[in-house]
């Protein structure tokens, strides 16, 4: 923009961001929801990085968490049932200057769309993505999620569920290329930032779990968890996650974990209680699938204008050629 | 009196000036608010400009930074276009150096140079960014920095513009006329004996069919059987004279298929100076007075109402006196660019006189240097407001355009220059290009912005072509803060203790003059240790409206080129001229609409008239019985009994005690640990004026008075990670209070 002469005295780059311009609406969201933890831990990111509104897109799936990116003053794509990866796959690799987050809950990334998990964990494009796992799903009014722990009750099942949970953690941790992987829960704020900030930085598809409540459906599942600090195992190292000295007075049940033992870091993802919290993964040289495929050429309007006339060519009816035979 | 305080006294009283005052060296101090102003060529700003070759359109000047954004907007898109933008942006600096460094010159010969020692021949990516970005960039035109060639320049290329809008109606008009005249010449001739000879008749049938007529014949018959209508000789006589004379006029350039002509021949209409305007002007008329008189003719001749009974008296009389304001604006307008620096007496008063008589010209007044040596002595030092003074005698005129900016704001002003050009009449421009043409360690730029903060040179329009009132003619909203004495500006700097402090400060009338080293001897600088509490900012002390006080100093902040802060001491001298400067500044804001005093006075009596309505109304409610007015009294009562608010606990402030409820132990106050917040939304929804979200959505007491000790058991007992602490009771009058107190015993 141009300056005018007599604001050039005035305000220059002052082109600070607040919270308060990332916020958007308020939230529908349950009172009590861990998502309201997310969200708050999300825009403070985007403060504190000051990252452009118009650069920045969250994408999401459907569900509770999938709200999200109404509530976010960026881009925002609420995508259809299980597709939020592919999606995000897409805006990143036609748009690599933008920064694309993805929020997906544990219906949404590891039941419907857990084919698609697999494949953007392989990929591992410059991705951040947060589960929102509250182990049950909650837009729906109680039906067991892949992640509901074995014998929860729920309208789809009433006798309690059959099966043992899904661990989101350790098959993240099973396939090719996985570069980083994290675990938060939603009521130790401060340790939720630095997890979802060191996601940020990452370059490569960043994976976070954020273990999360919900007090409509599930209000008692977690209660232990909350009041019990010893039940939260913080992971720290160098190359990790530090604790502050107010987060080490209230929870003393810690553990030292390089980020970089692959085999540490699934033993420690396949423990429930106490829950570790913390960075278990990180490898910042694996390639990104973006890199290894860019073309280099101008996305000009006319160059998409070509793109998008070609593929529909391709459904159009040429008068010379006729009805099909 | 304290001793470091007389010395001050002194020097601001009488000039006298102790050694440990030295002298403010100038290019080494600046006003505190320019601080951030020191490299422009850094800043994107409203400078340079360009000036737009050929047919712009509607933005004949449009800035650099603002031309190049457009252009990148179009194609930059993509994974490329930060690139593009960036290297786009590194060039537009370059070409801001370039043209700060050695004045203007074509766009596409700086983007040359620029590029060039940006080392584009080394770098590819640079090389294909900037061939996009120029490939993109339709336009080319002269960059022209802030400086005193800019009024001219500027003017010259907006006059042009006018000028040639004004070329285009004119010739489409006359060419129009000149075709219809000679459609009726050639057709009297087509009608007459040479037009029906067999010769001619042939030419007309042309080459096809001429074997099937017989021309002789049908030469015979027509001029037998034909009317005889062919014009009579003196309009036949008339009309080509009319021709004659509208192919000839000298005034626009004239009409060719290929478009307009350069001005070959013609008359020139750009002058230096009023009285060679006027004398070419007069020497002009009689043939000013001809084209006019040919075109009206023209237009009655082709209309077929011209009676030579009636007409030709009265077009053979026709004199300059007998042009209607709409017959002058048909011609061009003459610029006259007067040389920067006082008017000479007569050229001020052939300017007055032309403006007040109505003469088509477009006169640019330009000062350079505001701060006026030769007015006085060696020690008195004043601001040349002669430029405004010229500038309210004209608008007194009533019917002439004026317009009045400093050059930094000309951008801004660009409209108003436009329609001062297309103005049916007189234009007057002031213009002050801050360019006093001595080595100066401020940009001229800044300088001239400087002008217009503090009001020593404000920018305003008077179009008298806008309405019929003042409120509508004049236009004081270029300047910012328009309804304070002098713009006020937040200016944060580190104190001694290294913590930030915020101080609003007006650029007054006084920072200007101190950007000039010749003020040197009306300022002094003082030693840092001994800034003592006698010492008033002049802003505030301007502000006050009041004179100093005996042990009052006003005092400067200025900046050294490391950017520390000095108090600089000055002298009455300054202050005197920074109220005039005031005074001057209030008198425009009158006309202007802004605390206007008539506006003002008519306010107080309404307001007046209200109150005592008021109280009128109020005495008749006092008379009748009042009812339920001791719930307040006893709420009153309750709130002095209370314990004295404490100050409610700042968020982040528990950020240290991290584990909370060990540190804060024994408290009675209510307090939440703030960083341990996951933003859930019970407590606000509970009561959002007592439970409120800090600039991290972490929530903390805002003020445990709006709300019920029995809310923040509520919230406490509510708040899932159990991190509100209700304290003890405010109220000891509340309902229900034993049963609470046991209840919030759990999260003390």
């Amino acid at each position: 923009m141009t300056t005018a002469a007599t604001e050039c005295l005035l305000q220059l780059y002052d082109e600070r961001h607040e919270l308060e311009d990332y916020q958007s609406g308020v939230p529908r969201w349950c009172t009590g929801c861990g998502d309201n933890a997310i969200l708050a831990a999300v825009q403070r990111l985007c403060r504190d990085e000051q990252l452009k509104p118009e650069k920045t897109v969250f994408v999401s799936g459907i569900g509770c968490s999938s709200r999200l990116p109404h509530y976010m003053k960026t881009y925002g794509f609420h995508g259809i049932h299980g597709r939020a990866l592919p999606i995000a796959e897409g805006v990143r690799m036609a748009r690599p200057d933008l920064h694309v987050f993805v929020n997906t809950g544990d219906g949404d990334c590891c039941s419907i769309g857990a084919a698609h998990w697999i494949h953007a964990l392989r990929y591992n494009m410059n991705l951040t993505v947060f589960l929102h796992d509250n182990q049950v799903y909650g837009l729906t009014k109680k039906q067991a999620s892949p992640t509901s722990p074995k014998g929860l009750k729920s309208n789809t099942t009433p006798r309690g569920s059959y099966l043992e949970a899904l661990n989101p953690l350790t098959v993240t941790l099973g396939v090719q290329n996985v570069s980083f992987v994290a675990q938060a829960v939603d009521w130790i704020p401060e340790v939720l930032y630095d997890i979802v900030s060191a996601a940020f930085h990452h370059k490569g598809l960043s994976f976070v779990r954020i273990v999360q409540r919900c007090p409509e459906w599930l209000p008692q599942l977690l209660e232990p968890f909350l009041h019990d600090p010893m039940k939260v195992k913080l992971l720290h190292h160098d190359d990790g996650l530090a604790i502050s000295p107010g987060i080490a007075k209230v929870y003393k049940n810690t553990q030292r974990h390089d980020p970089a033992d692959m085999n540490r870091a699934r033993e420690i993802a396949s423990g429930v209680d106490p829950i570790p919290v913390g960075i278990l993964y990180r490898n910042p040289d694996v390639p990104c699938y973006e890199d290894l495929r860019v073309t280099g050429q101008l996305r000009t309007p006319d160059l998409i204008r070509q793109g998008l006339e070609a593929e529909l060519d391709k459904f159009t009816v040429w008068p010379q050629e006729g009805p099909a035979t | 009196m304290n001793a470091d305080l007389q010395t001050y006294v002194a020097f601001h009283r009488t000039g006298r000036r102790s050694p440990e005052l030295p002298p403010v060296e100038t290019p080494a101090l600046r006003p505190a608010l320019l601080a951030r102003f020191r490299d422009l060529t850094a800043i994107r700003h409203d400078f340079p400009l360009v000036l737009i070759h050929g047919d712009a359109g509607e933005a004949p000047v449009r800035s650099l930074s603002e031309l190049l954004d457009s252009t990148l907007h179009d194609f930059a898109h993509g994974p490329h276009g930060d690139r593009v933008a960036a290297h786009v942006g590194r060039l537009e600096r370059q070409i801001r150096t370039l043209v700060a460094q050695h004045g203007a010159g074509k766009l596409s010969e700086l983007w040359h140079v620029a590029a060039n020692l940006l080392g584009v021949r080394a770098d590819d990516q640079l090389r294909d960014s900037l061939d996009r970005a120029r490939a993109a960039l339709t336009v080319d035109g002269d960059v022209v920095g802030c400086d005193r060639r800019l009024p001219a320049l500027l003017l010259g290329h907006v006059w042009q513009a006018a000028q040639r809008m004004k070329a285009k109606k004119f010739q489409s008009e006359v060419v129009q006329l000149v075709r219809r005249l000679s459609e009726l010449v050639r057709g009297n001739e087509a009608r007459s004996e040479t037009g029906r000879a067999p010769a001619r008749l042939q030419a007309a049938v042309g080459t096809g069919f001429e074997d099937a007529f017989d021309f002789g014949t049908l030469s015979r018959v027509l001029s037998r059987s034909a009317p005889k209508t062919t014009l009579p000789e003196t309009r036949r006589g008339r009309v080509e004279s009319l021709v004659a004379a509208l192919q000839a006029q000298p005034f626009f350039p004239a009409a060719t298929d290929a478009g307009v002509a350069p001005s070959s021949g013609a008359f020139s209409f750009v002058f230096s100076s009023v009285v060679a305007a006027r004398d070419a002007y007069r020497a002009r008329l009689p043939e000013l007075v001809a084209v006019a008189r040919a075109v009206a003719m023209a237009e009655l001749e082709v209309a077929g109402e011209y009676r030579e009974a009636r007409h030709d008296g009265f077009f053979q009389q026709l004199g300059p006196e007998d042009l209607a304001p709409q017959d002058l604006g048909l011609f061009p307008d003459y610029l006259v660019t007067l040389p920067p620096g006082p008017l000479t007496p007569v050229e001020q008063a052939t300017l007055m006189e032309a403006l007040s008589a109505g003469l088509p010209i477009k006169a640019l007044v330009q000062t350079d240097d505001l701060i006026d040596a030769a007015a006085g002595s060696e020690t008195h030092l004043t601001l040349d407001l002669r430029s405004r003074q010229l500038a309210s005698m004209t608008m007194a005129q009533n019917d002439v355009y004026v317009l009045q900016s400093p050059a930094s704001h000309l951008p801004q002003m660009r409209h108003g220059l436009e329609r001062g050009m297309t103005y049916p009449g007189p234009a007057l421009f002031c213009v002050y290009s801050g360019d006093a043409g001595r080595p100066s360690h401020l940009a001229p730029y800044l300088v001239a912005a400087a002008a217009l903060e503090s009001r020593a040179f404000p920018a305003f329009s008077y179009d008298p072509a806008a309405g019929g009132d003042w409120a509508s003619r004049f236009d004081l909203s270029a300047n910012p803060q328009p309804d304070l004495d002098w713009p006020a500006h937040r200016f944060t700097y580190e104190d001694e203790t290294h913590q930030a402090a915020v101080e609003q400060i007006a650029f007054t009338a006084v920072d200007l003059i101190a950007c000039d080293s010749r003020s040197a001897r009306h300022l002094a600088r003082t030693a840092r240790s001994k800034w003592i509490p006698g010492m008033i900012s002049v802003s505030n002390l301007l502000a006050s409206g009041a004179k100093p006080r005996p042990d009052q100093v006003p005092y400067l902040w200025m900046v050294d080129a490391d950017n520390t802060l000095h108090r600089v001491v000055a002298d009455e001298a300054l202050l005197r001229e920074a109220r005039r400067c005031r005074e001057m500044w209030h008198s425009l804001q009158e006309l202007g609409g802004i605390h206007n005093s008539y506006a003002d006075r008519a306010l107080a009596r309404e307001r007046e008239r209200r109150q005592v309505d008021a109280s009128d109304h109020a005495t008749t409610l006092i008379a009748t019985p009042a009812t339920g007015t001791a719930a307040p009294v006893a709420i009153v009562l309750a709130a002095a009994t209370s314990p004295a608010p404490a100050e409610s606990i700042v968020p982040g402030e528990t950020a240290a005690a991290g584990g909370g409820p060990e540190s804060a132990s024994g408290s009675d106050e209510a307090y939440i640990e703030t960083p341990r917040c996951s933003t859930c939304n019970e407590c606000t929804q509970i009561n959002s004026r007592m439970f409120a979200y800090n600039e991290n959505r972490q929530a903390y007491i805002a003020n445990p008075d709006a709300g019920t000790f029995r809310e923040l058991v509520e919230a406490a007992e509510s708040c899932q990670v159990s991190i509100i602490h209700p304290g003890q009771p405010r109220n000891p009058n509340e309902p229900g209070l034993d049963e609470l107190i046991e209840r919030a015993k759990p999260f003390l």
